[in-house]
Parts: structure tokens; C-alpha cells; sequence
């Protein structure tokens, strides 16, 4: 269970979002950088022995 | 409030893009997380989720072939008959990802129940999001999240919705709903 400081960051950021108008700005950075590192982990991954099945189980697909 | 148009997220234009192929076929809703994403929930995600209304094998492929088209294509198989016998007509979800890239992923999955059918029905664009996409009205997205979903994530992604839209959300439509998902979903 995370504690009372989380649940404040949550909050904090929520009202951030609600007031400023140039929150996305603020965000995206972060928000691309989650999907361009994956991308790039997930391609060393790939390169592993087995890669292919191991990047399948790691992403839990069919 | 005018928000800016140029911070578009690689999210946002992944889903923008496939929405856009999607919308000329069928209805579709996008959500769970990327609802509260694209409301500026500071927190990632990988797959973005979308229920379409079912369709009959013949639609479906058009739809499949237009996304393979429109340079996407389906994890489970480039094959629409396949992806449509195999996995959507057993209530399972496929993805699609933009050619040759591993992320982000749609998860697709057809409408399976009432309350989905409802959703899409009532589906709606959120100015907010400066998102040219249909989402389920926030109150439907607080409800599921709240009732349904219930993970840590989830909760808080419902935390978040609540305080964007604090004195503008009708609490007792989230409670109708809720009893639906109650009755229909658990």
C-alpha cells in the first residue's frame, strides 16, 4: 500500500493538470520517454536467446 | 479553455491515427487508463483499450484490412478471419501496433454485454483531452474504475478524474451505473 505522500502527489498533480493550461507540455517528456525506453529494452530483449518468447511472456501476450 | 495543440504525446497520435481508421467502420470508445492519461495522469502505459461493437466477419475485415492499409498491424495475425474466429468472437482482445514497432499496442475488443453497448451509445469527445477521439462519459469512467477495476492504479486514475472534474460530475448517475456494472459485470 503507498502512503499519504503518494496519495498527496496524486492530488497535487491532479489540481496542477486542472489549473494550468500547459500541463501537457509539461508531461509529454514524460509520457514518451515511458514508450521510447521500452522500445529500446524491448529490442535488447529481442536480441536475447529465446528473445522473442521471453519478450511474449514478459508483455503476457497469446 | 484553449489548450495547445502541439505537445501531442506519441500516445496521442498512435491512438488519433488508428481512431481515425476505426471511426469509418464501426463505433469504438477508448478507455481504462489512457481516459485519465489523456486528462494529464502522470503515469504510463503500454496499451491503450478500445471496444468496438460487434461486427460480422465481412465488416470486421474491412475495418482489419484498412488498419493493415494504413500501415498497422495485428499481433495475433495479419489473417482477419483468424483474428476475427479465433480471438474476437471468443470475447478475447487483439492488438495492433504500428509496423515493425513494438509499442504502443491497441487492444481491441468487441462490445460483449449491455453495459458496453450503453457506452458506446453514449459515447462522447472530452475538449479537455484535445483529443479527436470518442471516450465514455467520465461518469461511466469513474464508475469502472471505482467499482469494477478497483486496482491501486485504477483508483487513483479515478482520484484524478474526480478532482479534473470536481463539481461538474453527476454522483448519481456514477451510482446508477455502478449498480449496473454490479448487476450486469460481477
Amino acid at each position: 500500500m503507498r502512503d499519504e505522500t503518494h496519495k498527496d502527489q496524486i492530488e497535487r498533480w491532479a489540481r496542477e493538470v486542472k489549473t494550468n493550461t500547459n500541463w501537457k507540455k509539461e508531461l509529454k517528456p514524460f509520457l514518451d520517454a515511458q514508450i521510447i525506453n521500452a522500445m529500446i529494452k524491448y529490442k535488447k530483449i529481442l536480441s536475447l536467446p529465446n528473445g522473442k518468447e521471453k519478450l511474449k511472456r514478459i508483455r503476457n501476450l497469446n | 479553455m484553449k489548450r495547445g495543440v502541439s505537445n501531442k504525446t506519441i500516445l496521442d497520435k498512435f491512438t488519433e491515427d488508428f481512431c481515425k481508421i476505426v471511426d469509418k467502420h464501426c463505433k469504438y470508445i477508448i478507455c481504462s487508463g489512457f481516459v485519465a492519461i489523456s486528462h494529464g495522469r502522470s503515469r504510463g502505459t503500454e496499451d491503450i483499450d478500445m471496444i468496438i461493437e460487434k461486427l460480422s466477419l465481412d465488416k470486421f475485415k474491412k475495418l482489419h484490412d484498412n488498419l493493415i492499409k494504413n500501415n498497422f498491424e495485428c499481433i495475433q495475425s495479419n489473417d482477419s478471419k483468424k483474428v476475427y474466429e479465433d480471438y474476437l468472437s471468443k470475447k478475447d482482445s487483439v492488438r495492433y501496433v504500428r509496423k515493425n514497432q513494438l509499442l504502443p499496442e491497441m487492444e481491441i475488443k468487441f462490445a460483449k454485454d449491455e453495459i458496453d453497448n450503453y457506452q458506446l451509445s453514449s459515447r462522447i469527445k472530452i475538449p479537455f483531452t484535445d483529443l479527436d477521439v470518442y471516450f465514455p462519459k467520465i461518469e461511466e469512467a469513474i464508475a469502472f474504475k471505482e467499482e469494477y477495476l478497483k486496482s491501486e492504479k485504477d483508483l487513483e486514475d479515478a482520484k484524478h478524474l474526480r478532482i479534473i472534474y470536481e463539481g461538474k460530475l453527476d454522483e448519481e448517475y456514477i451510482k446508477q451505473f455502478k449498480k449496473r456494472i454490479k448487476k450486469i459485470k460481477l
